[in-house]
């Protein structure tokens, strides 16, 4: 019962309902701007929600969480320019929807599944935290570094017409991932001697560049084309197309609060994993994948949403992050007196329903401001390219800066556009570039942790590879994936596997 | 437009011209040298606000990590010296010229007050078959090659602490580095490590709640949280020739800023530090306040950098000499 209560506390007192709202608006649009991130936008409410009570600040700083991450989805639909790393998968088939001039039906359809989404996040924290979150941190390093190989894997998923050049571009990703200071023991890393790349390239600076840039460089080609009307006529979606598309949405958005509730993953690696699923249980799209496939667009964007619910998993009952958000989140509940740790959830128990609460009624707010105003943002693909243009190169600077407010992430930008117009013009994905930058980190750190572990003994790393059921899974779909792409698989076993369902 | 770009341009200029006129007449920049969410963006956004108040003006709080810290520092220090751009920042500098890192350290800067400093700690996971330091000693020897340490990287605290344990002990384990003591607390619950020099700060709760266990304090006492925890130096007297020893935090501005600048500030933070919403904070999360500034400040900072580089040149990982640099021996 007191549980209830505190759940329905932000939904009942009208200054928190309020704060929500003003919350889940700001987020959507600071999520839609590239390089305006949530992590920051949530950390510069800490300082200016100071004084406030703890309530107040909370509500405000979990709707802009919450509409942060469906906001990225906005730009990469209508603009190619993923609002955050998150939102690539959505850019992948959110795009090509929007230039046959359906960009209000993909937005439509992105929000509510958005939404879903995000509830399955909220249902599984609320019931299952304290397990999840418990599984979340038997993670070794030689299973992150699976996770990591299973992502580098997406390659083949976003490399287009041609797996070589998808290769080569996913290479490329993990070559720039690697740049600066080396994560583990301070060595510089190509880095010739230069204190700005110490940090290394930003995933983000590459990402709006390879993106936004190059795409606003390629449509320099089609200047005399006429633009696309979009047809605005439907914007929330059918019914039965919700019912067609449920299963999958919750399939996906299970992976996004496994994925998020883990420490060192979040809702970006889970909206690329959700994409590639949606690719391999597909199995006849009523339009390719890439080419706007509403699949493509309902997974990542189910997944990511989910994954907020995720993060908050090991966060609440641990005082673990499960992201970046939520680590500056347990720092405003420091700043404002509570203790954010195992205990929290023993000393503190509203907190948890509250925030439960709290992240449901964003969420509602995410259907209800994401469904409206489509028709103004849609105009926006309308606009002229004389102005659209400028535009983009606008938004893709003004991002570039807003990461680390450095200028030299604004050349890296810049250089990546470049670089990524070319190999556009040259048949090149460059989703696994990304992809690729992504991963660098996450796989190279925790195999070298791995085989610390081990002392350097790759025997004995592949002992205990079957030492645990989670291992052991891990290690059984790397190597089946890669198993289906043998001859082997596609000669012998896939007709024969055929034949005896067909019987 | 015209007449409005003039009156913006004149207001401009007689700004800039006035700036040394009464200090602050503008928003000050702090430049936070860790990343959101970390012990140095709390300590120092849970300041800021009292600073403001003191102050009259804005504070605009921006996160320059990278580097080790040395993105910041270098940026700050080529800011102009007028008082208007702080550095908010934590220990790892005072090491930067040892592992030819950077050649600024806070040496090279004016200290406006060092806010609190934190205690180490050495921590285990919950289920390791030892309780006291002397049985993790006993354990490690008994087990070579057995025990898997955590560690933040060269210069990191965890690299110091074992660096003085080295000193005392010899000892036999794997070293696997995180990126920060969040991730490595977090692999001692799921059990990827066995023991984790961690602070106090970051450990605490994790304490409180039995998910890990501490092994000692890495001080001359017993610290008042967790007054069950003996000092390290019951077991290693030894160490007493290096403690107390912890990471810090403070806010310094670029040499040459003008002398009346800095009193305001170090008399601002002064005042700001000690409120007691900030002593409280400080105090719960197991960082003893310091509030130094001037010469005493100059001479813990020194005292720091002396201790830590000559220890990690004896430990073998620093890349120069600290006669290099003349830091003298402790």
């Amino acid at each position: 019962m007191d549980s209830l209560s505190f759940f329905a506390m932000s939904w009942l007192s009208p200054e928190l309902l309020g704060l929500t709202a003003l919350g889940t608006f700001l987020g959507i649009y600071v999520g839609a701007i590239p390089g305006l991130s949530v992590t920051m936008a949530v950390s510069i409410l800490i300082s200016f929600t100071f004084s406030w009570d703890v309530n107040n600040a909370l509500c405000l700083m979990i709707g802009v969480y919450m509409g942060g991450v469906y906001g990225g989805s906005r730009t990469a639909i209508l603009l190619n320019i993923p609002g955050a790393p998150s939102a690539i998968a959505t850019a992948l088939d959110g795009f090509p929807l929007a230039r046959k001039g359906l960009a209000g039906e993909a937005i439509g359809l992105s929000t509510v599944m958005s939404v879903i989404g995000g509830f399955v996040g909220i249902i599984v924290l609320a019931l299952a935290a304290p397990s999840i979150s418990e599984f979340a941190i038997t993670f070794q390093p030689r299973d992150y570094m699976m996770l990591g190989i299973l992502g580098i894997l997406l390659v083949g998923s976003l490399s287009g017409n041609s797996l070589a050049k998808g290769i080569f571009a996913g290479a490329l990703g993990l070559l720039i991932g690697t740049v600066g200071l080396d994560p583990m023991t301070v060595e510089e890393r190509f880095t010739f001697g230069v204190i700005e790349l110490w940090d290394g390239i930003n995933p983000i600076a590459v990402m709006i560049g390879m993106f936004g840039i190059s795409e606003a460089l390629h449509q320099l080609h089609h200047m005399d084309k006429a633009v696309i009307k979009q047809k605005i006529s439907r914007i929330i979606p059918k019914w039965v197309d919700i019912k067609k598309y449920l299963p999958l949405s919750l399939q996906t958005s299970f992976i996004g609060v496994i994925i998020g509730a883990l420490p060192g993953t979040g809702g970006d690696i889970a909206a690329l994993m959700a994409y590639d699923h949606a690719k391999r249980v597909t199995k006849n799209p009523d339009v390719p994948f890439g080419e706007g496939a509403k699949e493509g667009l309902i997974a990542p964007e189910s997944a990511n949403n989910a994954a907020v619910g995720g993060a908050y998993i090991p966060m609440l009952t641990l005082g673990i992050p499960g992201d970046a958000v939520t680590a500056v989140f347990i720092g405003a509940l420091f700043i404002h007196g509570l203790n954010p740790g195992p205990l929290l959830m023993i000393e503190q128990p509203h907190m948890f329903w509250f925030t439960v609460g709290n992240l449901a009624l964003a969420n509602i707010f995410v259907l209800i401001f994401g469904l409206t105003g489509i028709r103004m943002f849609s105009k926006i693909v309308e606009c002229p390219k004389g102005i659209l243009i400028p535009l983009i190169f606008l938004l893709s600077i003004v991002g570039a800066y807003a990461i680390n407010n450095a200028i030299t992430d604004i050349w890296w930008m810049l250089a990546f556009g470049v670089f990524g117009y070319f190999m556009r013009l040259y048949g090149f994905p460059v989703g696994p570039v990304i992809l690729g930058v992504i991963l660098s980190s996450l796989t190279d750190e925790n195999w070298r942790r791995a085989i610390l572990t081990e002392r350097g003994s790759v025997t004995d790393l592949f002992i205990h590879l079957f030492s645990s059921p989670l291992s052991t899974v891990l290690f059984m779909s790397i190597a089946l994936i890669l198993f289906t792409q043998t001859p082997v698989w596609s000669k012998w076993m896939k007709p024969k596997l055929a034949r005896r369902f067909s019987n | 437009m015209k007449k409005i770009t003039f009156a913006l341009l004149a207001t401009l200029s007689l700004t800039s011209t006035a700036s040394f006129a009464d200090y602050p007449n503008k928003d000050i920049q702090g430049v936070i040298m860790w990343g959101a969410g970390g012990s140095t963006d709390n300590v120092m956004r849970s300041i800021a606000p009292h600073v403001e108040k003191e102050l009259g003006t804005d504070l605009i709080l921006t996160n320059k990590s990278g580097g080790v810290g040395a993105i910041s520092m270098k940026y700050v220090d080529k800011k102009k010296a007028d008082g208007y751009t702080l550095l908010m920042g934590a220990e790892n500098p005072q090491m930067h010229r040892v592992l030819g890192l950077s050649n600024i350290d806070y040496s090279d800067m004016i200290p406006i007050s060092l806010l609190a400093r934190g205690t180490p700690m050495i921590m285990a996971r919950s289920d390791a078959p030892y309780d006291t330091m002397q049985e993790f000693i006993d354990y490690a020897k008994a087990n070579p090659n057995k025990v898997k340490l955590g560690s933040t990287g060269k210069g990191g605290l965890t690299s110091i602490v074992l660096a003085m344990l080295a000193s005392q002990v010899e000892l036999d384990y794997i070293s696997i580095p995180y990126k920060g003591d969040g991730p490595a607390l977090t692999a001692l619950q799921g059990g990827a490590i066995d023991v984790m020099p961690a602070v106090l700060g970051a450990a605490i709760e994790h304490i409180k709640a039995g998910r890990m266990k501490a092994l000692s304090m890495v001080d001359v006492e017993r610290n008042p949280l967790l007054p069950n925890v003996a000092p390290i130096t019951d077991t290693l007297p030894g160490m007493k020739a290096y403690l107390p020893w912890g990471p810090f935090f403070g806010v310094f501005v670029k040499k040459d800023t003008p002398d009346d600048a800095v009193k305001t500030l170090q008399a601002a933070f002064k005042k700001a530090a000690v409120n007691p919403d900030f002593v409280s904070l400080m105090e719960k999360s197991g960082y003893t306040i310091m509030n130094t500034s001037g010469a005493e400040a100059s001479s813990f900072l020194e005292t720091y950098r002396s201790t830590s580089s000559w220890l990690v040149y004896d430990a073998g990982f620093s890349k120069f000499s600290p006669e290099k640099f003349s830091i003298s021996k402790p």
